[in-house]
């Protein structure tokens, strides 16, 4: 179990060494299977431990393996050790499962890009990372995964240097999620001085007084929303669509961006503790699933609806985990990661055929041309508005109805809000879904489509979409919940979920009924609008400002931190760099050469001078001494 | 205790070590300037020895010779510039050897 995973971590490393070592001595192509080889292998090392985990006692499925004693200053050790347990495992197939298929499809989507190996290397990369983080025996292996995830996001957003916006956001990924490590090393700090360990395997609430596990909380949860793109720190996700399309698809849709729900499910027991902080874990999804809902209603880059559409559904995520449904959250992490990368994927290969075009209006009618693709992304769009039997039917109705069961007035909130959310969902997704594919294509399709000798895209671009449409649309089927729930019995040795939060089979079934009701209704209010065009779109001009400018959320941020600190540097500069700084030193020397220039003239180069002043200073010290004696 | 006593000493010392000052910054030439140098050390020697007598303590004498032979020393590379000076074919004049001017 152990050496699966010590397998699935190190395999995608190996494979980024081979990559930087070789360097140019292989073929661009050889980068590129290395990279896949080796998350596949990684893939493979997951479905080892999972086997072998399967094979054990529920009791018994937990186990930390420690390859050496990491850190050690008094009392307080770190090891450097993995965690394999149900949580762990999950993510493990997750990431290198989903990571392996869009790893293969950025053969085909990269191909002819001048610096494909650095792609491959950074990507193998990412996947280590961000198993580093899944599988961290301990917060702060945790928080060294969680760092080099945002290090391989910054070079991935930026990988395309030579373009001034890839660049900008890529900095902007990185500042914002910065913020985030900080909060975290905080709670790290003050669970250090509480209870001198930072093992899973601690029971941390035994040494923690209620407001140092409310600060605890806090600060995991800063965390967990800069890495996930909540409110407040939501703006980076949107930039980051600057990054080649599999590095959005994997990322930021399928991992990276969730890795906020799986430190709240794994870190439990402290957002238990701190009860607060957890309900506001939820309601910052809440809120973040609406606003991102409704400004993915007037996104026009495919990218970016898509974009929105992942804060949204990661809204949803956190709802869940926040209310104390965990392995629900989990749950539709998982069935996200599918049908999100499938979303991503399609979208990739729209954007591949017509000469990198992401304008949804340009490309009216692309479905004529690229059937696969259409029904494709079908499967996805239907599975993220969760219409059964697509998987997020399966996965989303779950976290909505824990809302409902905690039977309280916020409760009753979060429940609306996920029932709107939904049918915002239906409808900026098939708003898309309207303006891309059906009826005729536009000169400007027709013009600009290419195909790939005959199909849509490359193999390593097409079986990975083929795959994960299946999954998209099957892989709900494995829990039910108010009929069989085989996810949630997995997870329940690692985060039960809480007794408060599990909904009556009644509550479950009006919950899916509204959801689906409204997510039918958002994707008929789309018909109706985009597709019949029987209702003029609103024209609302205050709302689509509001929505247009993302809430103003980076035009307050420019106001509160960006341009104040660069008006500070600019004065500083003005006013005191140029003036003290840059001027002290010739003053300085001025000032210097000036004095010598007063007492110059002493030095007439006569010897006579000299003596005389020797002669007189003597006598003058002789004096002195004869009038003090 | 015979001859005259340590202040008749001290004045002809000081008398000398006038002599010899007054010729170091008045007379320009290289040569003139060294031997009102060793004018003025001997004045200083003599006022040594007078205070020697007049204590009865032999420090006095040791320290007169030490100041000989440092006199000595000095002459020759006193001696010594002037020759280097004069190979160069350059003036003895003091007042002429003003390079290190400010």
């Amino acid at each position: 179990m152990t050496a699966g995973s010590w397998l699935c971590l190190l395999a995608p490393l190996g494979g980024t060494i081979l990559i930087t070592l070789l360097g140019t001595r292989i073929s661009r192509v050889a980068a590129a299977w290395i990279a896949t080889t080796s998350v596949f292998v990684g893939f493979g090392g997951a479905v080892w431990a999972f086997a072998a985990m399967l094979s054990r006692q529920p009791e018994s499925r937990s186990e930390i393996t420690t390859a050496w004693t990491w850190l050690q200053s008094g009392s307080f050790k770190v090891g450097l050790e993995l965690l394999v347990d149900p949580l762990s495992v999950v993510m493990m197939l997750i990431v290198s499962g989903v990571g392996g298929l869009i790893v293969l499809y950025s053969i085909g989507y990269m191909d002819g890009d001048d610096e494909e190996r650095r792609y491959f290397a950074y990507i193998s990369f990412f996947v280590f990372s961000m198993l580093l983080l899944v599988e961290g025996g301990n917060l702060l292996m945790l928080l060294v995964g969680w760092g080099l995830v945002g290090l391989s996001s910054y070079l991935l957003i930026g990988f395309w240097h030579d373009r001034p916006s890839a660049v900008q956001a890529a900095k902007k990924a990185f500042i914002m999620n910065a913020f985030g490590d900080a909060t975290m090393a905080l709670a790290f700090f003050i669970l250090i001085a509480h209870t001198n360990s930072l093992s899973f395997a601690t029971d941390f609430n035994a040494h923690l007084s209620s407001s140092a596990a409310n600060f605890v909380a806090l600060g995991l949860l800063g965390g967990a929303v800069a890495k996930s793109a909540q409110i407040p720190l939501q703006t980076w996700l949107p930039d980051a669509m600057e990054g080649p399309t599999p590095v959005s698809a994997l990322i930021h849709a399928a991992t990276m961006v969730t890795a906020g729900v799986y430190l709240i499910a794994r870190t439990y027991p402290l957002f238990e503790q701190a009860r607060t902080i957890e309900l506001l874990a939820a309601g910052t999804g809440a809120l973040t699933l609406l606003v991102a809902g409704l400004i993915a209603l007037v996104q026009t880059d495919i990218k970016k609806v898509i974009a929105y559409s992942t804060m949204s559904q990661i809204g949803y995520m956190f709802l869940g985990a926040g209310v104390g449904a965990y392995s629900s959250g989990m749950f539709h992490l998982m069935t996200h990661a599918f049908f999100k990368a499938l979303l991503f994927m399609t979208a990739g290969l729209i954007i591949h055929a017509v000469a990198n075009e992401q304008d949804i209006r340009k490309l009216r009618g692309i479905g004529q041309l690229m059937p696969f693709t259409k029904w494709c992304f079908l499967a996805g769009a239907l599975a993220l508005v969760g219409i059964p039997p697509f998987s997020g039917f399966f996965s989303k109705d779950p976290i909505i109805s824990s809302a409902a069961a905690l039977g309280t007035w916020y409760g009753w909130i979060f429940w609306v809000c996920g029932v709107a959310g939904a049918f915002l969902t239906g409808l900026y997704t098939f708003r898309l879904w309207f303006l891309l594919f059906p009826g005729e294509p536009t000169p400007f399709v027709r013009e600009h489509y290419h195909d790939h000798h005959g199909r849509e895209g490359a193999w390593t671009m097409l079986v990975p979409v083929g795959i994960l449409a299946v999954l998209a649309t099957f892989a709900g089927w494995l829990q039910w919940t108010p009929r069989w729930d085989p996810f949630t019995k997995w997870l329940e040795p690692a985060a039960p979920t809480l007794a408060a939060a599990i909904p009556t089979n009644t509550q479950e079934y009006y919950t899916s009924a509204a959801a689906v009701i409204a997510g039918l209704v958002g994707i008929g209010l789309a018909w109706v609008i985009y597709s019949e065009q029987r209702i003029a779109i609103p024209a609302a001009p205050f709302w689509r400002r509001l929505f247009e400018n993302k809430f103003y959320f980076d035009w307050l941020y420019d106001r509160i931190f960006y341009e104040p600190a660069v008006a500070t540097a600019n004065f500083l500069r003005r006013d005191f760099e140029d003036p003290v700084i840059l001027q002290t030193g010739p003053d300085l020397g001025e000032a210097t050469i000036e004095t010598g220039g007063l007492v110059r003239r002493l030095q007439t180069g006569l010897l006579r001078t000299y003596v005389f002043f020797i002669a007189a200073g003597a006598a003058a010290v002789v004096l002195a001494f004869l009038i003090a004696r | 205790m015979l001859g005259p006593g340590v202040a008749w000493y001290i004045a002809v010392a000081a008398f000398l070590f006038g002599i010899g000052a007054l010729g170091v910054l008045i007379r320009r030439n290289t040569l003139v300037v060294l031997l009102s140098l060793e004018l003025m050390l001997n004045a200083g020697n003599l006022a040594l020895i007078a205070f020697s007598r007049h204590f009865h303590n032999g420090a006095g004498q040791i320290f007169a010779l030490a100041v000989m032979a440092i006199a000595a020393s000095e002459v020759c590379v006193g001696l010594g510039l002037v020759v280097a000076l004069n190979r160069k074919q350059l003036s003895l004049d003091v007042d002429k050897l003003s390079e290190l001017r400010g």
